[in-house]
């Protein structure tokens, strides 16, 4: 119970148990997502009403077990332990209950009440499987309920069981696997020498079998809370098991081979991949393959967003005639100008991208739940993992490409937290759409013929930028005991339940919008203000004062103020650069969010290019703006996927910093060059 | 005796035993592979992940860990 009366639900169940999905289906969108003090683990938690009962169900991190090998599993046992749970709801697989109620069997002996879901019980009826889910639970003492989680019509059997819990606290009968531990000499040993209430609600058969498997922790625990004269020959107990883990395991399988017994049918068929799975894990085509498969799925992305798209682009048109309207009516100019430059351009900007996130959040949500992802996992496992990655981390680099807020949003498939900021700090030094809009452009009109070598140069400093940035940032996101060969199960498809994860993808585009809204408007306020001038000329600006006085240390890179000016800009937006050199060197009109978003620029904007700056400064403009931070709503997108302040403002900063020191060895090469 | 790493394609064993840290025989076991289970290797190829079909489950493996599981029988079916 919380201080407000409510039922606390914790989700226990490996990954690709459908965890989420039952988390999405009974919170919707009363959720909050946060990370668990101190760890880089996400930590989730929602609210629903039952029969006029509040529940609060905090959605453990997704584990293969309750040993302590990892931060998760940690976090999922102290959780436990820590009392706060009423019930915990734990999960299995039922298309593959002989592995997946491995972690039912892992939590025997813990006394706090529970009860179990089979989860994907439609795929386990594909399959021909039975599952005698009284039978079960007769065997268990606790409830047991068959669900098929992304179908939200039938819950009421999972509504039964959860009150049936709560109400009887049932708790796990675990005597029949006790009984295989006891055939244990050193177990029974270990055993007998544990004292009352070491971990309150864990029995001595529990923390005998976790110092069986030789868990640290639980060691721990046990000596502390022995008198002195019996430590040693606990320890001594301890350290004549071998390979205890295996020993438990196997008694753990056979206690779950011997609950199937009789309560699940299964006809045996061959198991061999089907047509698309031979291709995708085709040693030739398995990456084509992949690669194909994220491409047209990012294409596919333009559908659902073309809407928002067409919203955006016409709240775009709005702020020149409101602008003019207002002032008409005898407002003040300025207020005039942050309604219209700052909230409208913004909120156009935001919406058009959002269109974006939308989509790629439905269709690689859609890929992840029908188990593509998966298959892409295996297929880049050996490439990735040389970053520090899991295989999936390659469809977010393809992604951002096109759109880097797209490559944050498409994060979400990455389960580990650590994982997925490392791969939106990578994901950062992919050059988007808009760079490849402006700077093959802007290379052109300096370098004509060369282009094609800048891109390719380009190209090559953005894999070594990702390889430093691994190394950089690798070491602390994802711990060097934490990387591990790839032991993952491929799940069989599933079909995709619209209504669920449309619900999920509304969701979360409604976040990312609330906070992308409030991230751009705070930063392109800012922006304003430094470059609003009640005169009209740009040298009346603070940015001016500023970007002159600070040029001495920017012009070691290569970047006079006029041209820092640029950089600074498409740290907002990569289309905005031009538009800023344009405004500079026509001399007309102020720096505004609006022009930077925009990107307008004057019809002559090659030869003031030209005419105002030279070869090797544009070199160095052209790299500054390349490897900037891609523009502020992928800043928002990355504080919306990590919520983390911390971590975004060090990538933030991390990516300032090296775009200058890129330019300023592009504008020493440049020197030489010419 | 053969290493799981070693089996071709639709080769079937049992496992005789699992080595390794205890990191990945805990991992390992609560994945289902435990000594007495049936396998099957479903893919086995260059600088992928080996793919076998075990408990019910389909299962990607990194192949340098798998050296350390030992298979008994491991002849094609």
């Amino acid at each position: 119970m919380t201080d407000k009366n409510e039922t606390v639900i914790a989700l226990l169940g490996q990954p690709n148990s459908g965890k989420s999905t039952l988390f999405n289906a009974l919170t919707g969108l009363r959720q909050h997502v946060g990370n668990w003090p101190g760890k880089t683990v996400e930590k989730k938690e929602g609210r629903f009403t039952h029969n006029g009962k509040e529940y609060l169900v905090a959605d453990l991190p997704g584990t293969y077990s309750l040993s302590a090998n990892s931060d998760e599993e940690m976090i999922t046992r102290d959780y436990i332990a820590s009392g706060k749970a009423d019930v915990v709801c734990i999960l299995a697989d039922s298309s593959q209950l002989e592995r997946s109620l491995y972690m039912l069997a892992d939590y025997a002996g813990i006394t706090v009440p529970c009860f179990l879901v089979l989860n994907m019980s439609d795929v386990a009826a594909d399959q021909g499987k039975k599952v005698d889910a009284s039978a079960l639970e007769k065997k268990l003492g606790i409830p047991v309920v068959l669900l098929s989680a992304p179908n939200t019509k039938a819950y009421d059997g999972f509504y039964s069981a959860l009150e049936r819990a709560v109400k009887d606290k049932t708790s796990l009968n675990a005597e029949a696997l006790e009984k295989r531990f006891e055939e244990l000499d050193t177990y029974r040993n270990i055993k007998s020498m544990i004292p009352e209430n070491v971990i309150p609600s864990y029995s001595a058969t529990w923390l005998a079998t976790k110092a069986v498997e030789k868990d640290a922790p639980v060691i721990a625990k046990i000596k502390a809370a022995l008198p002195d004269g019996a430590r040693s020959s606990f320890e001594a107990a301890v350290d004549a098991v071998d390979k205890g883990v295996v020993f438990t395991g196997e008694r753990k399988f056979a206690w779950i081979d011997e609950l199937l017994e009789g309560t699940v049918n299964t006809k045996k068929t061959k198991v061999s991949l089907g047509k698309f799975d031979r291709l995708i894990t085709h040693h030739i085509w398995g990456k084509p393959v992949v690669v194909l498969t994220i491409v047209l799925g990012l294409i596919a992305s333009f559908i659902p967003a073309l809407p928002f798209m067409g919203i955006g682009q016409a709240i775009g048109k709005l702020p020149d005639p409101l602008n003019e309207a207002l002032l008409n009516i005898g407002c003040p100019a300025f207020l005039a100008a942050i309604i219209c430059d700052v909230i409208l351009r913004c909120l156009s900007f935001i919406i058009q991208m959002l269109g974006f996130v939308f989509g790629v959040t439905l269709v690689f949500g859609l890929l992840e739940e029908i188990g593509v992802m998966a298959r892409i996992s295996y297929v880049f496992d050996n490439t990735m993992a040389k970053f520090g990655l899991q295989g999936k981390s390659v469809m977010p680099f393809l992604i951002s490409f096109g759109c880097t807020m797209g490559g944050a949003a498409g994060t979400r498939v990455i389960d580990n937290w650590g994982q997925k900021v490392l791969t939106i700090a990578l994901a950062w030094a992919v050059p988007c759409g808009a760079a490849w809009a402006v700077i093959p452009m802007l290379s052109t009109v300096f370098f004509g013929a060369w282009t094609p070598v800048i891109i390719v140069v380009i190209l090559l400093v953005m894999i070594l930028h990702m390889w430093l940035t691994a190394k950089v940032f690798g070491r602390s996101l994802v711990k060097v005991e934490d990387r591990q060969g790839m032991i993952m199960e491929l799940p069989p498809y599933h079909k995709p339940k619209w209504g669920s994860l449309l619900r999920y993808v509304f969701g979360r585009t409604k976040d990312t919008f609330l906070r992308a809204m409030k991230v751009v408007v705070l930063v392109a306020f800012v922006f304003w203000l430094l470059s609003y001038t009640s005169t009209g000329t740009i040298t009346d600006s603070i940015l001016y004062k500023v970007g002159t006085f600070i040029e001495p240390v920017t012009k070691i890179f290569g970047l006079g103020w006029q041209t820092f000016m640029a950089f600074i800009a498409s740290s907002l937006g990569k289309e905005g650069a031009l538009g800023v050199l344009s405004t500079i060197f026509t001399g007309s009109g102020t720096i505004s969010v609006g022009s930077m978003v925009s990107g307008t620029t004057a019809a002559n904007i090659n030869e003031l290019l030209v005419a105002n700056v030279s070869k090797p400064e544009a070199l160095a403009l052209i790299f500054a703006m390349t490897f900037n931070m891609p523009c502020i709503v992928a800043l928002a997108a990355t504080y919306q996927e990590t919520h983390s302040v911390k971590w975004t403002a060090r990538i933030a900063l991390y990516y300032t910093g090296v775009a200058l020191l890129l330019a300023g060895i592009a504008y020493y090469v440049g020197l030489l060059i010419w | 005796m053969k290493k799981l790493s070693e089996l071709e394609k639709d080769a079937e064993g049992v496992i005789a035993s699992v080595n390794g840290d205890a990191r990945f025989i805990s991992r390992i076991t609560s994945i289902g592979l435990t000594p007495g289970c049936h396998v099957t290797v479903i893919k086995n190829e260059k600088n992928r992940p080996l793919l076998v079909y075990s408990r019910d489950t389909m299962i990607a493996l990194n192949k340098a860990e798998c050296a350390q599981i030992e298979v008994e029988g491991g002849k094609k079916a």
